[in-house]
């Protein structure tokens, strides 16, 4: 099943930290937001296989939008 | 013996013969077919479940020979060995429990009105004794053919009787399969929820009839699985990969609560005082930059007896973190903000997970730790017309209803209604302290800089660094030594002596009696 991981808050791409294709378990980070003053994860929410990035660095996400494209495993 | 004697006792050895051959053959449910295609969707059976549940040869069934009475023709010729669900008594870890396991190899599991009366008389059993009930769900829903038209104007006890015991006895309704319609609310009515990835699912309406009614096209799992309900609508506690996992979280969560209401929860033996000793890793967990976060969950696994929690819904709301864990013995329930999460901010849904927990936690006895990191409420248009307000009363009014011991302890941020929900100094905590690090505050800096002079930062050339200057003197004025030496926290403690401080003041409060006015129900906000 494909799963669309959102961004739970508004703020700038700080760091992306998984690789598009990349392995990831549930709860591993796949970018950290900078938002209200901290750096805040954005973390997978199932085991599964990044498919699709949607973001870069730098980038301005609100919240809700999609950030990644997950493939569960 | 006369020949009349002897004729006497092989009719009787007959009829016993008979009776235990029916038994054997009830007990092997819906035969082995369906016994077999159960195992290959990766289930067990309701009997394999109850006694992997149960402490080894203490389960004691009620109602083995039950069987459908049904006349209605589409029931003619059914076999249904203990009408499709196995009930009865049993203990875990030496204590009683009820239990009812729908029995999916029946029929698909669908209740009868005799399977129904069977659940009804353990029903009883467990609110009549005062021990936890347990329900194994793995059910198609009501068996219609035996509701047929207006004879459901009967139906429904089932909810009633549930909210009767609830806060009475701890009530689980574990999903392993399929809970729909009617049965959905069996769940939504319990305290614990935990749910089998995969194989469960539940939904007021399944999806042949969401097909026919909405004409939505939609599978089990997409409309109703452990996905759903543990991360999106909330109505599951917990997800597991297996039906053996889900026994062994039932048990694991009911070691942490009392039989009922009226009881203490058990304390866990062999802990001792001396043994909690100053813990480094408390001061490392948390950074001293207030820009880096960290993950509330490991000061939480310090602060636990061998590391070990249980938490509820982890993955809904995870803004909040509520984990029953035990503290030099005592089971106590935490909830603490997460950083990781919204920055720890709460919205509707984190607070409806707390005021539920705190609600759990106060109906039977088991004291609250909370620790704060919190930033407050999140603001904006969209969350008030999402009804912030009256989610976050919820909150508000149940910390100021529990009657539990309450232990706070501020971390980080203490910011406006957050710093009160959280069972702030005004709401009875039986100790307050605080970490060298905590800022408590009506709000953080920036914010409350920019309302108080919003006039001179409006007026000033560099509106910008106007306003980053009254932020700083705002800053100044954020000290937790302010707080303690007003007498409005009890102590400022070192961070690593922080499960030592919960453990006494746990320990002391533990017997802690509160009265208040007489009053029939609180008008609590929804």
């Amino acid at each position: 099943m494909k799963i669309e991981v959102t961004s739970q808050m508004t703020g700038n791409v700080w760091k992306v930290v998984v690789a598009k294709g990349e392995q990831v378990e549930e709860d591993q980070e796949i970018l950290i937001l900078e938002s209200m003053k901290m750096e805040i994860p954005v973390v997978s929410p199932d085991d599964g296989t990044i498919i699709e990035l949607k973001v870069e660095e730098g980038d301005f996400v609100s919240e809700g939008d999609v950030i990644a494209i997950l493939e569960e495993d | 013996m006369t020949k009349q004697v002897v004729e006497e006792q092989n009719e009787l050895k007959q009829k016993i013969d008979k009776l235990l051959e029916k038994k054997e053959k009830y007990r092997e449910m819906g035969g082995q077919k369906y016994i077999d295609a159960q195992h290959e969707k990766n289930k067990l059976t309701a009997r394999e479940r109850i006694n992997l549940l149960l402490d080894e040869g203490s389960f004691k069934e009620m109602g083995i020979l039950a069987h459908h009475q049904n006349l209605h023709p589409t029931m003619e010729g059914k076999f249904t060995p203990a009408d499709g669900v196995v009930a009865g008594r049993g203990t875990i870890d030496g204590r009683e429990v009820c239990v009812a396991a729908h029995d999916y190899t029946v029929l698909a599991g669908a209740i009868g009105k005799v399977a129904e009366t069977k659940v009804a008389r353990v029903r009883e059993w467990s609110l009549k004794n005062r021990v936890p009930m347990i329900w194994l769900v793995d059910s198609a829903g009501v068996r219609v053919q035996e509701s047929i038209g207006s004879l459901f104007a009967g139906n429904g006890r089932q909810f009633f009787d549930q909210v009767q015991m609830s806060g009475v006895v701890p009530l689980i309704c574990a999903l392993m399969g399929p809970g729909i319609a009617g049965t959905a609310y069996l769940p939504a009515l319990a305290d614990f929820v935990p749910m089998v990835k995969k194989t469960s699912y539940m939904a007021l309406g399944g999806p042949h009839l969401v097909r026919s009614v909405v004409g939505e096209d939609v599978d089990e799992q997409t409309l109703g699985g452990s996905r759903v309900h543990t991360q999106e609508s909330g109505v599951a506690d917990l997800e597991v990969k297996s039906d053996e996992e889900c026994l062994k979280v039932i048990k694991k969560y009911l070691s942490y609560f009392p039989s009922n209401n009226e009881q203490k929860p058990p304390i866990k033996e062999g802990v001792e005082r001396a043994e909690i000793t100053i813990n480094e890793r408390l001061a490392e967990i948390v950074p001293t930059n207030p820009k880096k976060i960290y993950n509330m969950y490991d000061v939480i696994k310090e602060l636990s007896d061998d590391n070990d929690i249980l938490a509820m819904k982890p993955k809904w709301a995870k803004n909040i973190i509520t984990a029953f864990g035990r503290v030099g013995g005592y089971p106590v329930g935490f909830i603490a903000n997460q950083p990781m999460h919204l920055g720890g901010a709460l919205d509707g849904d984190a607070a409806d997970k707390a005021a539920r927990f705190m609600n759990i936690c106060d109906s039977f006895n088991i004291p609250l730790v909370f620790l704060q990191d919190i930033p407050g409420f999140i603001v904006g248009s969209k969350v008030e017309k999402a009804g912030i307000i009256r989610h976050g009363a919820k909150m508000l009014h149940m910390v100021s209803e529990a009657t539990v011991p309450k232990i706070t302890i501020i971390i980080r941020k203490a910011y406006g209604a957050g710093y009160f929900v959280m069972n702030g100094r005004q709401f009875d905590p039986d100790y307050i302290a605080a970490w060298p690090t905590a800022e408590i505050s009506v709000m953080g800096a920036e914010g409350a800089s920019s309302i108080l002079y919003h006039k001179q930062i409006r007026k000033a050339e560099d509106s910008k660094a106007a306003w980053s200057e009254y932020a700083d003197q705002f800053r100044n004025l954020i000290d937790v030594e302010v707080a303690a030496s007003n007498m409005l926290i009890d102590d400022v403690i070192d961070p690593r002596e922080t499960k030592l401080q919960i453990f006494d003041a746990v320990a002391s409060a533990w017997n802690k009696k509160v009265e208040r006015p007489w009053k029939k129900n609180s008008i609590r906000p929804v």
